[in-house]
């Protein structure tokens, strides 16, 4: 149900002229409310951002939504490619 | 940093399992609708980030030991949120949501209210500046209404009187 706040509040600070980008644990549900950018994360939750003190685990999921909000030109729903307990296997 | 991949979702079934969820939650809590966004809304980045300012929105139930905690005892929710400063102290944040572990956020509020993270990123130039307010929510909302029609509304108010460019939004 978090998601589902946090999508509707997301739609109308958009359209009131915000940009916004969210992340998201529940992809059903981000996509079933629409916003107008979105990255899930198959991360826990209560854990968006990663774990407690991991701060280069938070900033890479942080950078993502920035490329998110820099590359987007249309409502745009992505997955972010880093795992759980193996977030940096990509890199 | 370099680009990092990302890949459009695989939509598959995700609107099937959506509208089963939201079957389930009218058909278990009172007062529940269907509500969403029309999904129109899309509005273009006005400056670059390095220009930008930034908010942080969460609905991860984040207060300060100093504000009134969120209401999670009654069925109806509380569709209610609380102004963060950006010059908080982290150690006197509080998540009050019964709906998710927030025993992380507990150890680090940065893993669902990267104030820290954010403060970095201005330091690095990545983005401009922080928005002197952010905002702190509780989801668990059995009716949509109230948000969409109050709540939503009184945050863009207030991001937009600080002038905020993007505002990252965060579940818990």
């Amino acid at each position: 149900m978090c998601h589902r706040s946090v999508g509707l509040v997301q739609g109308v600070i958009e359209a009131s002229g915000i940009p916004t980008v969210t992340i998201s644990m529940r992809p059903d549900v981000t996509y079933g409310v629409r916003v107008p950018r979105a990255a899930y994360a198959r991360f826990p939750h209560g854990n968006p951002f990663g774990e407690p003190h991991h701060p280069e685990q938070h900033h890479l999921v942080f950078e993502a939504l920035l490329q998110l909000l820099e590359k987007a030109t249309e409502p745009t729903f992505v997955e972010l490619p880093f795992r759980w307990r193996r977030w940096n296997q990509w890199l | 940093m370099r680009p990092i991949p990302l890949e459009p979702i695989d939509s598959t079934g995700l609107q099937q399992k959506f509208d089963d969820w939201i079957g389930f939650v009218e058909r278990s809590h009172h007062g529940s609708n269907p509500r969403i966004n029309s999904g129109e809304a899309f509005t273009e980045l006005k400056k670059p980030l390095a220009e930008s300012r930034v908010a942080l929105v969460t609905t991860a139930g984040a207060h300060l030991d100093s504000q009134e905690p969120f209401h999670v005892e009654t069925v109806a929710g509380d569709p209610t949120h609380r102004v963060l400063p950006d010059d908080l102290d982290p150690s006197r944040l509080r998540f009050t949501h019964t709906h998710y572990d927030t025993s992380p956020a507990e150890q680090d509020p940065n893993c669902v209210f990267p104030i820290d993270r954010l403060h970095e990123l201005v330091e690095l130039g990545r983005i401009g500046e922080a928005s002197p307010v952010h905002i702190g929510m509780m989801g668990f909302n059995p009716d949509p209404g109230p948000i969409q029609d109050d709540l939503a509304p009184r945050v863009a108010g207030i991001l937009a009187d600080a002038e905020v460019d993007v505002a990252i939004m965060v579940p818990g």
